[in-house]
């Protein structure tokens, strides 16, 4: 082949997956923006400038929105704390662990509403957990869970820290895999503690994948608790566990305010694009 | 006496394991002992293990739900984008990987940045441009949007695994003078299996588990996924909990084969998605 012929067979192979994304990505991306601007049923739009977005800063939905998804953000931590400690525990390769390894992945491979369904029923006033407190004499601790609004949102974690822990523990067990050993007994040798060689090589050298598992899990608590909160809460009570994304859902598909939707939209493609240039700019200084 | 402390903390961290094994797996053995009593045991004794093998919550759904033709939609549709994709995307991600021409980089960075654009952002335009050319409500949009939205996460694994063939081979059929189409198929595509096994587990299991998707474009009861139909149709039962947790009991069955059979492929994707 030569290189003329090279160039035309690279751009011919690339076609057909930029036609795609242009029609089904990068159409809509810019009809969303600009529908944003209107008040808008689907077949009817009216131009009304910057109205949806002073709607949604004043009409009280945005900061119960953002508390929705500040309490999930600020769960990230405690599954990144969990992943690690389980992932440092597997690496000492006790009897069994490569099965441990296998089960804990198991749960991230169904579907969330399979698990949020899952959880709902064990949560139910009659259901498992309740039982198991009276049995063993806490019958005082039981809860209606799914009622109040704090211990639904304590089942939606759970049941994110649920999916999640595997992809941790199989992305930190990775990193740890790849310290050298050479490195390990020197400093064995040099008369190191284990918590000296926890904080001073096993940890550090694990950054960028601790950054990874953060980021990816910061990306989904925006975009990626539909399914969860779809088959748990619905949402409710009222809007009280509604985060961004299930609202856009409710906005464009149950009340038709479609304009509204998409300036919700845009919002969110706003502050998923921050945590993105977030994550280039630590990268790159990552990399140096 | 160290070894017998080193003993004792290996035995403390296999029991804290274990533990947490058996956290994550009990609500999965629950739904597997729920969906085989009937309501009225279950209520009463939701932790017991069945007194008696019961079955007939899978035969209401059976009969009820036309089970058949729900898992039958779902492959067809999984089938359908898994080949879309692919046909798409294995040509691309060759041409990132291993053709040099200009402008390579600005399509590849391009190519990246739509995966970090969140779903939402374009569903609505989607769901009205599909209804404008008539297919809402018909299997062709759901395939379409899954198919397009695996593009760029395909292209980008199948490059990074593809940079690493070598180089030697494809020169030595250029020389052959082979043509594209029979290189792509006879070299390329053999060569690049694992990859392309890897990915289309990771897409086929997320389209499975996908909700939103068909929620929004599919309305017709004959044509839902098993996602879908277990969130839909069963919640309108949700009372009975037995009925409901034996259909997401059989809505989990492929998804927990396929880990159990691809397992290695699975850790592969995962770790080489967090190298990069």
């Amino acid at each position: 082949m030569s290189l003329k012929q090279e160039r035309w067979v690279g751009w011919f192979s690339l076609l057909p997956a930029f036609l795609l994304l242009a029609i089904f990505v990068g159409y809509p991306m810019f009809n969303t923006f600009f529908h944003s601007f209107t008040e808008w049923d689907g077949v009817n739009s009216a131009f009304i400038g910057l109205d949806n977005f002073k709607n949604i800063v004043s009409n009280g939905d945005l900061p119960l929105m953002l508390r929705n998804n500040l309490i999930f953000l600020l769960s990230v931590p405690g599954i990144l704390l969990i992943s690690l400690t389980v992932s440092v525990l597997l690496h000492e390769e006790v009897r069994g662990w490569r099965f441990f390894r296998s089960v804990y992945y198991l749960p991230a491979i169904l579907s969330s509403v399979v698990i949020g369904f899952l959880a709902k029923s064990m949560f139910t006033n009659r259901g498992v957990v309740n039982t198991l407190l009276e049995n063993i004499g806490l019958g005082r601790f039981t809860v209606d869970w799914l009622n109040t609004v704090p211990t639904e949102f304590m089942i939606l974690i759970l049941c994110f820290y649920w999916q999640t822990l595997g992809q941790g523990t199989l992305i930190f067990l990775s990193g740890l895999s790849s310290i050298s050993n050479e490195l390990f007994d020197a400093a064995k040798i040099d008369g190191t503690t284990w918590r000296q060689r926890l904080f001073y090589i096993v940890i550090p050298s694990l950054y960028p994948a601790i950054f990874y598992f953060t980021i990816v899990n910061v990306i989904y608590v925006f975009v990626g608790l539909f399914g969860l909160v779809y088959s748990i809460t619905g949402g409710g009570p009222g809007y009280e566990t509604t985060p961004i994304d299930y609202m856009i859902y409710i906005q464009a598909f149950r009340s038709g305010n479609m304009g509204y939707a998409s300036a919700l939209s845009v919002f969110l493609f706003f502050i998923v694009m921050l945590i993105t240039w977030i994550q280039l700019k630590i990268s790159k200084r990552l990399e140096q | 006496m160290k070894t017998a402390s080193t003993k004792m903390i290996r035995l403390l961290i296999f029991i804290v394991l274990a533990l947490i094994a058996i956290m994550s797996m009990y609500p999965l053995f629950y739904m597997a002992f729920s969906s085989m009593k009937p309501t009225i045991e279950y209520i009463k004794h939701p932790i017991a293990l069945p007194e008696t093998w019961y079955f007939d919550n899978f035969k209401a759904l059976f009969y009820r739900f036309s089970l058949v033709r729900l898992f039958g939609n779902t492959v067809l549709y999984v089938g359908l984008s898994m080949v879309a994709c692919l046909v798409v995307s294995v040509p691309a991600a060759y041409a990132f990987a291993k053709l040099k021409f200009r402008f390579r980089n600005g399509f590849y960075v391009a190519m990246i940045a739509t995966m970090t654009i969140p779903g939402v952002t374009f569903i609505i335009p989607n769901y009205l441009l599909m209804s404008r050319i008539g297919w809402t409500d018909h299997i062709v949009s759901v395939v379409v949007i899954w198919a397009v939205s695996a593009i760029p996460s395909t292209v980008f694994l199948l490059t990074s695994l593809m940079r690493g063939m070598p180089d030697e081979v494809l020169e030595a059929i250029k020389m052959d003078g082979a043509k594209y189409h029979q290189a792509m198929i006879k070299v390329v595509l053999p060569m690049s299996l694992p990859g392309v096994v890897t990915v289309s587990i990771f897409n086929a299991t997320n389209w499975w588990n996908d909700l939103l998707t068909p929620l929004i474009y599919l309305q017709s009861d004959h044509l839902k996924t098993v996602t879908v139909a277990v969130a839909t149709v069963l919640n309108r039962f949700s009372s009975d909990y037995p009925l409901l947790l034996s259909g997401l009991l059989l809505a989990s069955l492929p998804p927990i084969a396929i880990y159990i059979i691809f397992q290695g492929f699975i850790r592969k994707g995962l770790v080489i998605g967090a190298v990069k």
